[in-house]
């Protein structure tokens, strides 16, 4: 690919990486032009190639005057302690909260959350099942593999994914739906997170899930550490 | 006093800014237009300029679109309210330098 070497530049250098993209498409359509001018002017083949690089500017030209641009730069190089360890739990809690609502809201609507309310019908206690299970195996690590993307395309060091991922196994989301026996009123949606978990008792008596759902919330990291070392 | 870099970035901006208050262009037609009108006296890496693009953009003195002219797609450019305003200020800054350096080098 062309400019290979110009993009690596640039993401290291914390240019944000649609920047970078832009970047990339422009030079490469200018040298198009280039290339098409010296074609016109006389030049053949690769003559007219090597005399379009060298007025488009070398790597090291180029490159120079994207990072003089302090204002191009991604917000996770300049600021990654808000990245990398603010926002994982923040981040968290807004997404699970966004999971659970729909349940909740379907409960409003069907009046199963009002005093004197009905007992929650079959279908919608297996969907807050389904649901609850789903989010407990797939929330932390979908999170988790979010945080370690965006440090993978923008060339960060390694220590802020691994900080954020480590956050977010520490917050150890929970969801839990519990429903009284045929007959009974009320139920309850649970949201947990980590040592105040109101279920984690129910978390420990499924270990293989907690295990599935902590190898499943490093394995972006692992991913992470083994392209970097292939990389070099 | 601005250093010898700084000039030259303001200069930058100052072109750049005055071709667009025209018409909108892109990059390469930026670059020729610059090469055309000081005579190739200003030849920078051509690529250079799209920082520059970029971060004017992202200070809101200009905007861009992709458009497709010819069966190619390409970025446009064109000047802001902002952009106007500031290449005024500008040019009353470069008018004003270009005087007092005019007057030092052709006293005597």
């Amino acid at each position: 690919m062309r400019f290979e070497a110009l993009r690596e530049i640039l993401l290291k250098g914390g240019i944000a990486p649609r920047h970078v993209r832009r970047y990339l498409a422009e030079l490469t359509e200018h040298l198009d032009d280039l290339t098409a001018q010296q074609r016109a002017a006389g030049y053949d083949g690769e003559d007219a190639a090597i005399r379009a690089r060298a007025r488009l500017g070398d790597d090291s030209e180029l490159a120079a005057a994207m990072l003089e641009q302090k204002s191009l730069r991604s917000i996770t190089v300049r600021a990654p302690w808000l990245v990398f360890g603010l926002l994982p739990p923040v981040a968290g809690m807004v997404v699970s909260f966004a999971f659970i609502a729909p349940l909740v809201v379907i409960a409003l609507l069907f009046h199963m959350a009002t005093p004197g309310s009905i007992h929650a019908p079959g279908w919608f206690q297996e969907l807050a099942f389904g649901l609850t299970g789903l989010g407990n195996i797939t929330l932390a690590p979908l999170l988790a593999a979010g945080f370690v993307f965006l440090a993978a395309r923008q060339r960060i060091f390694w220590f802020w994914p691994l900080l954020a991922v480590l956050l977010i196994v520490l917050l150890d989301l929970q969801f839990h739906a519990d429903f009284p026996a045929p007959g009974q009123r009320g139920g309850s949606l649970n949201i947990g997170a980590g040592l105040w978990a109101s279920h984690s008792e129910v978390l420990l008596s499924h270990w293989r899930m907690s295990l599935a759902q902590l190898m499943l919330t490093l394995l972006p990291v692992f991913w992470l550490f083994r392209k970097r070392t292939i990389a070099g | 006093m601005p250093s010898e870099s700084a000039l030259a970035a303001g200069l930058s901006e100052l072109m750049v800014l005055r071709l667009l208050k025209e018409q909108e262009m892109y990059g390469y037609e930026i670059v020729q237009a610059i090469a055309v009108r000081t005579r190739q006296t200003l030849t920078p890496g051509e690529g250079v300029i799209y920082p520059l693009l970029h971060a004017l953009e992202k200070d809101g003195l200009l905007k861009s679109r992709r458009k497709n002219v010819g069966g190619r797609s390409r970025i446009y450019y064109s000047l802001t309210a902002r952009g106007t305003k500031k290449l005024s200020a500008m040019t009353d800054h470069w008018t004003s330098l270009s005087n007092a350096v005019g007057a030092v080098l052709h006293a005597v």
